[in-house]
């Protein structure tokens, strides 16, 4: 790096003033008028009268269904993340270890390219797979027949499949990432040391492979958390979780600073659980 | 910098995105819509026959309840002309100030309306009308009737278990709360026992396979075979054995259904005033609503001479025309702030029970 | 990695069964969108109705029409700050610079249903209200971050002794830039516009928030449609994005290698 004397403070001034400007009146200051917006009782448009009220966060410690809304799709997070690493982990291992070359890159791409078509399209596909009369359905009749009714919609495994479906690219995008800048002569050293394979897989490629492993589980938890559009597509009557309530507040209930506050106390504690994990992880280097 | 972003190339560039940008925002005289989809308003034919007598174009926004309703007129204020209300909502709409009178002088068909419906007391306030008397109907609930072979007659099937995991329930806090009412035997507008209806509604979930939250969800789950039976309107029960023909069977039971009687209203600060009032003219018009029930199915006109045009088989006329029939049946009224809030609540902690 | 013929085979057996997985639904949408049912049953009945729909579905043209142009100008704009962001965190060493990276997670890290809801509150209280203006506000934001990782990677490689010759010799700094680092880190440059662009195109909950009933983009209209119900014209919109954005990345991987 090197200062360019007189202008070390104007220069990334002016260069980073206008990004920041930005967020600032996009992101920052909008999240603290949702916080602002969390303690009032009502939202000040029309003619209603508005007051300062702890009422939303008093609703939200005192209704019990709140509380469990937030643990489901907080597990719902874990679950998908889990399964995206189990799924996704190996299909990273394969493709950069065990393809070579010009077939390498080519599979890479095939792996992305579903990421360019619209997310929304695809949930709603999964339903005419899942549904009755769809795909599985009528397939599954046709190799049995009398097979009978096959109906996976409307169920939590729904919104498993896809969650899945739409975030495991992320996993394998990062996880592949992080093992091809493995070198392979440290695994050929640990191999003619005696090393077993699942020793190897364990305890060498794993833990190189670290931050992409956790890389891809935040780009996946984060998102899935706050979904809506999935467990109300794909769910049914399961489909009921933090996301599609606040989403309710906002356009069907017209509740805002309730939505506000759940939305506000969602990032806390998202914030918590990374606050957490980092120094958790710095603590096992 | 490579030649394509020579500065010709730019010119000609801006030029043609300003044109296609133009001819997006402007448009002919339009008329915007807010209402149920697959409702009457937004049927091709009607809205052509529409465009064709007056040249104006007809938009539609869509919502799948009353409260998404009320919320669009609450945060895009000025935008819309015509909006369908539920009567008893208009009152809510007309003291927040959503929506604005009606000049009655301007629709030719107006002093048509069965009396008890032109002058409803909820459409009707301080002598001035907000909302002009439409379509009636109940909700109850249909089954598919290839799986009945005897149509149930009372409400009380929605919970039996021989009826496990096949039934669907519109994602409602309302109409879910007052058809439980109804099921205990409750007044739909003031429930003596909130607890109560809270515990049946429970119950009534472990029977339930999805929600619905409109006609088209409600059309493709049948046609899927999601479900053997589900909660629904009149109107949209006939328009799905008419237009789709389905095996559709609407049940008014022995408890009695929900009532409700739908206006059609303009919004404050209206772009196309004038326009909203043709339009509404010809959805109480008789050769709309004629057409639209017998080809397509609607529920009852509050036009009675409309209504006396229908074939005498026809549900609207036969059933609905049946005071013995439709003896039980309790119309929606406007609701108290607080109990509506808990309606609400009750749904959301149901929905969210596991 | 151990190779061995059956590690081998079974390895390409799962990776093959992984990448059946992830286009089951698209590819079932593409033949759906040929299926005349109008509530998607099968069998299929071909037909290029929904297609010819489509042409004249005023709703979904104006939709698509709004994304790219909200994705064209949120482009330009997040690739311009962010590459001038990368850039000053590339050459310059100061005070507060870490704290400065840092603020650029928050747009990728906090759930967008949460960003995108405090936008419509705050743009509402302060008079902004919803609409393409502020959905091309929303979107600049949500691609800022992407644009300077993408940049910075690619400025990595990039010796900053050239540009120090180029001022050496009596350019401007302005003039060493455009004529010297810029072309340098096009590559970097150009793959983060495609980026944001693609970012743009299917950002669907910020959209959906700050959309008016006039100013939709194509995802909220799709989910809008999806939701109060609509004919399978979005089942031939979709197939037709799809394989426009597919072919637009198998074209961009030929020049751009993605593995060094």
């Amino acid at each position: 790096m090197i200062k360019s004397g007189i202008n070390t403070v104007k220069g990334p001034l002016s260069l980073t003033a206008p990004t920041y400007l930005w967020l600032a009146f996009t992101v920052f200051l909008p999240l603290s008028a949702m916080f602002f917006f969390s303690f009032l009782n009502d939202a000040p448009f029309g003619n209603k009268d508005v007051s300062f009220s702890l009422e939303n966060y008093e609703a939200i410690w005192n209704k019990q269904f709140y509380q469990i809304l937030l643990l489901k799709s907080f597990r719902l997070g874990l679950e998908v993340t889990l399964l995206c690493f189990v799924i996704g982990f190996p299909c990273a291992l394969i493709l950069a270890k065990n393809i070579k070359g010009h077939w390498r890159e080519a599979i890479f791409v095939l792996i992305i390219l579903p990421f360019w078509s619209n997310a929304l399209v695809r949930i709603f596909s999964w339903t005419m797979v899942l549904r009755g009369n769809g795909i599985i359905e009528v397939m599954l009749n046709w190799i049995f027949p009398g097979y009978g009714d096959f109906s996976f919609m409307f169920t939590y495994q729904a919104i498993l499949i896809g969650l899945v479906h739409s975030y495991l690219p992320y996993m394998i995008l990062t996880c592949y990432v992080s093992i091809q800048a493995i070198d392979d002569s440290i695994l050929e050293a640990a191999r003619v040391l005696g090393a077993g394979r699942f020793m190897i897989l364990f305890k060498l490629i794993i833990p190189l492979s670290l931050p992409g492993i956790a890389a891809g589980s935040v780009l996946i938890f984060i998102p899935v958390v706050g979904s809506f559009m999935e467990p109300r597509i794909l769910g049914g009557r399961e489909g009921t979780f933090i996301g599609t309530i606040i989403e309710d507040q906002f356009t069907r209930v017209f509740n805002w600073p309730l939505g506000a506050a759940l939305s506000f106390l969602m990032l806390f504690i998202i914030l918590m659980i990374i606050i957490l994990s980092n120094s958790l992880s710095k603590r096992l280097r | 910098m490579k030649s394509i972003l020579g500065s010709m190339s730019i010119r000609s560039l801006i030029m043609s995105l300003i044109m296609i940008i133009s001819s997006v925002i402007i448009h002919a005289a339009e008329v915007r819509v807010l209402n149920w989809q697959g409702y009457g308003t937004d049927e091709k034919w009607a809205v052509e026959a529409f465009t064709n007598k007056t040249g104006i174009e007809v938009v539609h926004d869509y919502f799948n309840s009353e409260q998404e309703m009320l919320t669009k007129l609450r945060t895009t204020p000025g935008y819309y002309d015509v909006v369908l209300i539920n009567s008893a909502f208009t009152g809510q709409a007309q003291s927040e100030g959503l929506i604005s009178a009606v000049d009655s002088s301007k629709i030719e068909n107006f002093n048509d309306l069965s009396p008890g419906m032109g002058g409803n007391p909820n459409l009707v306030m301080n002598g001035k009308v907000y909302g002009v008397a439409w379509v009636w109907g109940v909700t109850s609930f249909a089954v598919d009737s290839t799986r009945f072979s005897n149509i149930p007659d009372s409400i009380e099937v929605l919970w039996d278990k021989k009826y496990a995991g096949k039934v669907s329930v519109r994602d409602d806090a309302v109409e879910a709360v007052q058809l439980t009412a109804i099921a205990l035997g409750q007044d739909i507008n003031n429930p003596s026992d909130l607890n109560a209806i809270k515990n049946k509604l429970m119950s009534l979930k472990s029977q339930v396979r999805t929600y619905w939250s409109s006609e088209d969800e409600w059309n493709q789950f049948f046609s899927a075979d999601e479900f053997d039976l589900a909660t629904y309107w009149s109107g949209s029960a006939s328009r799905s054995k008419t237009a789709f023909k389905l095996p559709v069977e609407f049940v008014i039971p022995k408890e009695g259904a929900i009532g409700w009687l739908d206006g059609l209203s303009v919004a404050t600060n209206a772009p196309n005033s004038s326009g909203a009032h043709k339009f509404i003219d010809w959805m109480i018009d008789p050769d709309f609503y004629v057409k639209w029930d017998t080809e397509v199915g609607a529920p009852a006109s509050a036009n009675a001479k409309a209504n006396s045009m229908l074939p005498s088989s026809a549900f609207n006329r036969a059933v609905l025309g049946n005071p013995q029939k439709v003896s039980k049946v309790q119309f929606m009224g406007p609701m108290d702030d607080k109990i509506r809030e808990e309606m609400l609540e009750i749904w959301q902690e149901v929905k969210a029970s596991q | 990695m151990i190779h061995s013929k059956s590690t081998d085979l079974y390895s390409k057996i799962y990776l093959f069964s992984i990448i059946i997985f992830l286009y089951l639904p698209i590819l079932v949408m593409i033949l759906m969108s040929f299926n005349s049912s109008k509530f998607y049953q099968l069998p299929i009945d071909w037909t290029f109705d929904w297609y010819v729909e489509l042409a004249g579905n005023k709703k979904l043209l104006k939709a698509g029409m709004n994304s790219l142009i909200i994705a064209f100008v949120s482009t330009i704009i997040s690739t311009v700050l962010g590459t001038c962001a990368a850039y000053a965190f590339f050459r310059f060493d100061f005070r507060g610079k870490r704290i400065l990276q840092i603020l650029l997670l928050p747009p990728i890290t906090i759930p967008w249903l949460i960003i995108g809801t405090s936008m419509l509150i705050f743009f509402f209280w302060v008079g902004i209200g919803r609409g393409i203006f502020p959905m091309i506000l929303g979107h600049v934001a949500l691609s800022i971050p992407y644009v300077v990782i993408v940049v910075s990677a690619r400025m990595k490689s990039f010796d900053i002794a050239l540009e120090e010759s180029a001022r050496s010799l009596g350019a401007t700094p302005l003039q060493a830039f455009f004529k010297v680092t810029l072309p340098w880190i096009f590559p970097g440059f150009f793959a983060a516009g495609l980026f944001a662009f693609a970012v743009s195109l299917d950002q669907f909950v910020i959209s959906y928030f700050l959309a008016t009933p006039g100013e939709r983009t194509l995802p909220v209209e799709i989910y809008t449609a999806i939701r109060k119900g609509f004919t399978p014209e979005i089942n031939a919109i979709s197939t037709i994005i799809i394989l426009v954005s597919m072919s637009i990345l198998l074209v961009v991987s030929r020049y751009h290698r993605f593995n060094r």
